[in-house]
């Protein structure tokens, strides 16, 4: 195995990468080289795929089990070796399909090289042995270490793409646009690209596309559950019979609203799903009690701390303590061995669990936070947020957005929320924010000093709200008093952050470490062309942005 | 001194005390004590079991030195050298402590098995505080402690976690057994019985890739019955054996169990062994060891072998495993 595709891969004296038989994220061995071998066959259903488009003969099936199979590849996603053996046959399924149809549309046309071509074993050993010309690593000794950085860097952020596309995808948003931009940055890659400026304007136009994407996803999310409302959600348990809903996907919490309806269950959300609370048609349910714990990282504990059931819908998973193994469920993409997996937005099941679990005994002493500050609730206070910036009232903004993680070093965003003056606005977004959103910040020229976009899937939202700003300002993003403080933890980050690069915002403070994937020369690239800058500390890093508003 | 002791001091002034041996990490000699701390990849690279050493001299182990900050330790690479006083960065509601929970059931049926064993189904009663859910991991036990006695005896739960509060056992009648004198002369549907558990460490290793062989003899089935029931549930799809192991014909599982079991994992082999059958015996002659023996084989793959079943079959495998010497994995219980 070798995987270093999260901020949390392992760092030795031989370099960067998880390369022993368990991955930091608990990702055996197996898992990652299966997982290998599905990126590998998806690459051949790209290859033919992007023709198909070209041709304007799409397989929309095929694009989005492309979706699929990539988001089952994120960090902390499917942990589920027996469901990589079944996806793999699966993918080679659809590339035969796809090759069929290319070849009948173009008789006599040259076979295609590469995965294209690839046949996928029957059985688990033989998948094994398959795997390693499938690792990003794969050709090394050839074409060095900038160009496989640079491919992982396009590979993972199209990882980031498919997931968000994926997200909009079951909520019936998608475009043949975004099919035809993935197969095509599948197809590069399948042919082992190796010239450098190829590989970055791809990663360049998977930003891009990723920003369409994201667009998708935030009319899908608004479109079916309302436009999200400054709401304050209830962070505090309430006596009574409770589930517990993770991840990211409004669908399958809809779904649990509707499966516990009539029912005096409590559901609660956890970590990304927090947001959920400020869209209209979510927050209808009577069911919906509140949100519980906190970021990702902290699961093992909250889990096994909650009285009832578990679903988690979407990254991130950890290792289910036996402490709540048996009343943890998947759903969507997310699967680990021997943990229930709900396939059929069937949640009966859950139900079931919540009825025999105990519940909380007692209400809490109640405590709230406001959230639900997306693009429409901001901007329809933006004549009193300009008026603050332009009375002085309000000096900068800072956007602390991205993920969370486990590592001491992301102390840092605590001490920026906390260090930053009271004549700035916090913008935050993703679960980065649970190191900061339950204190109270405050309030400046009549408007909270902290503003809950959303989820990272709310990306889309937060550069809507800056470029509305620059409007307003008539000024370019890059000149508003706004620095972007960026948490990257996984995939889905890596696609944002090319998507802000993609539309030329600059100074973006990047943490708490660079991906293990950008070689030096690659950071330079980052640090030179687009002004990336990696963190110092949070005193210095404020300073120096209230510096750079003031020149 | 070979081992040491560990005092965990709380953020919020609480000491948790516990040994460790030479050569073994904090985290571990702490989950081995019940206390789980917060932690992730147990490797020296997450950074999240982060602590700082107050007293005591330790050897740090291969760890990412950027997941430390000033001074501190990560506990899943610290080996103690002496005695250790560690400042923990959280107050004592982050630690988890497993405790072994203790209910009330009900014998809701009696059935007698195949020869000498009963099918014991307990039902959980109500419990506000602990719900109905029966939790546990495939071939864990539970303790049944004879009414009006301290008397506890271990059995292993044939069937799978469940949300109705159900407990099935198989259980041998032992011919001058405690427990088996209870069932047999005083135990009736509706007797209230406690239940302690579950405890037990004979579990799957779902993360291996292995081929699996599970061996039982006797009353050994239960814990192998729930572990199969589970990969059936799970759809598992890797390659599994099941090798159970009687005296005689009358003595081996009702087909109908092994028919339940190959519905729910087509892929499984089954080898009935008996080592004294009568004449027209169609299946294996010989002890399980015997066919576990005659399974080895015919791979050269390494596999895991689940065993349960009396000492003398699990002295068996173990010899047999020794003179085959290969890379085969036992994972065993003792009945």
């Amino acid at each position: 195995m070798f995987c270093y595709q999260c901020e949390q891969t392992a760092h030795t004296d031989s370099g960067a990468g998880c390369a022993t038989s368990k991955g930091v994220c608990g990702k055996d061995e197996a898992t990652a080289d299966l997982q290998d071998l599905l990126i590998h066959l998806l690459k051949g259903i790209g290859q033919y795929s992007t023709r198909l488009h070209a041709a304007g003969t799409p397989d929309a099936a095929a694009d989005h089990f492309i979706l699929f199979g990539l988001f089952t590849t994120l960090t902390n996603v499917n942990f589920n070796r027996a469901r990589f053996v079944e996806l793999i046959a699966e993918a080679a399924r659809i590339r035969d399909r796809v090759r069929a149809a290319y070849e009948a549309a173009n008789p006599g046309a040259p076979p295609l090289g590469g995965p294209a071509a690839f046949t996928p074993a029957t059985d688990l050993a033989g998948l094994l042995k398959q795997a390693s010309p499938a690792s990003v690593r794969a050709g090394i000794e050839l074409v060095g270490e900038d160009v496989i950085g640079l491919r992982s860097l396009v590979l993972y952020g199209l990882k980031g793409v498919a997931a968000y596309a994926h997200h909009a995808d079951v909520l019936g948003q998608t475009s043949p646009e975004v099919g035809a931009g993935i197969a095509h940055a599948l197809d590069l890659l399948a042919s082992d690209p190796t010239d450098v400026p190829v590989l970055l304007n791809e990663a360049l136009a998977l930003g891009h596309l990723n920003f369409k994407v994201m667009g998708l996803l935030d009319a899908a999310n608004t479109g079916t559950y309302g436009t999200p409302q400054p709401t304050n959600v209830k962070v505090t348990p309430v006596a009574g019979k409770a589930i517990l809903v993770s991840g990211h996907d409004l669908k399958d919490l809809h779904a649990i609203l509707e499966a516990v309806k009539g029912t005096d269950i409590n559901v609660y959300t956890h970590g990304e799903l927090l947001p959920a609370h400020s869209y209209p048609n979510l927050k209808a349910y009577p069911n919906l009690a509140g949100n519980y714990g906190t970021a990702w990282q902290n699961q093992q504990l909250e889990f096994a701390a909650f009285p009832g059931p578990i679903v988690m819908t979407s990254n991130c998973l950890i290792e289910p303590q036996p402490a709540y193994r048996n009343r943890i469920f998947t759903a969507g993409p997310v699967g680990w061995p021997g943990v229930r997996h709900i396939a059929n937005g069937d949640y009966s099941q859950v139900v079931q669990a919540a009825q025999a679990l105990p519940g909380f005994p007692e209400t809490a002493p109640e405590k709230t936070i406001l959230i639900g500050f997306g693009k429409d609730a901001v901007l329809g206070v933006a004549g009193k947020v300009i008026d603050a910036v332009k009375s002085g009232a309000v000096k900068h903004f800072f956007l602390i957005g991205g993920c969370d993680g486990a590592a001491p070093g992301r102390n840092y965003y605590t001490d920026f929320a906390e260090k930053a003056p009271q004549d700035t606005i916090l913008l935050t977004l993703g679960c980065g924010k649970f190191r900061f959103n339950m204190e109270d910040h405050g309030t400046v020229a009549g408007l909270p000093r902290l503003l809950d976009v959303g989820q990272c899937n709310d990306s889309y939202s937060a550069i809507h709200i800056a470029l509305a700003l620059a409007n307003a300002f008539e000024c370019g993003v890059n000149d508003l008093p706004l620095s972007l403080i960026v948490s990257w933890f996984e995939q889905k980050a890596a696609a944002v952050l090319l998507t802000l690069l993609a539309l030329g915002v600059r100074n973006v403070r990047l943490g708490p470490t660079l991906p293990a994937f950008l070689t030096p020369a690659l950071v330079g690239v980052l640090v030179e062309k687009f002004g990336v800058l990696p963190i110092t500390t949070a005193e210095a890093d404020i300073a120096a942005s209230l510096n750079r508003a003031a020149a | 001194m070979s081992e040491r002791e560990v005092t965990l001091v709380t953020r919020d002034g609480a000491e948790l005390r516990f040994p460790c041996a030479a050569k073994d990490n904090v985290l571990a000699a702490s989950e081995a004590a019940g206390y789980f701390l917060p932690a992730m990849c147990h490797e020296g690279t997450c950074g999240l079991c982060h602590a700082r050493v107050t007293e005591g001299k330790y050897t740090m182990g291969p760890h990412n030195s950027a997941a430390l900050q000033g001074g501190e330790v990560l506990l899943c690479r610290c080996e103690p050298d002496e005695n250790l006083t560690v400042a923990l960065p959280y107050n004592q509601a982050q630690v988890l402590r497993y405790k072994v929970p203790v209910r009330q059931a009900v014998i809701e049926s009696m059935e007698p098995a195949w020869q000498n064993a009963v099918a014991l189904t307990l039902r959980l009663q109500p419990d506000p505080e602990q719900g109905q859910a029966v939790e546990f991991s495939p071939g864990q036990y539970m303790e049944l402690t004879i009414p009006g006695t301290d008397i506890r005896r271990a059995y292993s739960l044939a069937n799978l976690p469940n949300w109705e509060g159900r407990l099935d056992f198989l259980i041998r009648l032992a011919p001058h057994g405690q427990f088996s004198t209870f069932l047999r002369e005083q135990a009736k549907v509706g007797d209230a019985i406690t239940v302690r558990g579950p405890s037990g460490s004979f579990i799957l290793d779902e993360s291996s890739v292995r081929p699996r062989c599970f061996v039982g003899g006797g009353c050994g089935l239960a814990p192998i019955l729930s572990m199969l029931r589970h990969l059936g549930e799970f759809q598992d799809s890797q390659p599994t054996h099941l090798i159970f192991g009687a005296n005689r014909e009358s003595e081996l599982v009702p087909q109908s169990d092994v028919e339940a079991v190959t519905a729910a994992l087509p892929q499984i082999g089954v080898t009935l062994a008996v080592s004294a059958p009568e004449e027209n015996w169609q299946g294996f002659q010989g002890t399980a060891p015997a066919a576990l023996d005659a399974f080895l084989s015919q791979t050269d793959e390494p596999i895991d072998i689940y065993a349960c079943g009396p000492p003398k079959m699990l002295e068996a495998i173990e010899i047999l495993l020794q003179q085959r010497n290969r890379d085969d994995r036992l994972i065993a219980e003792r009945l």
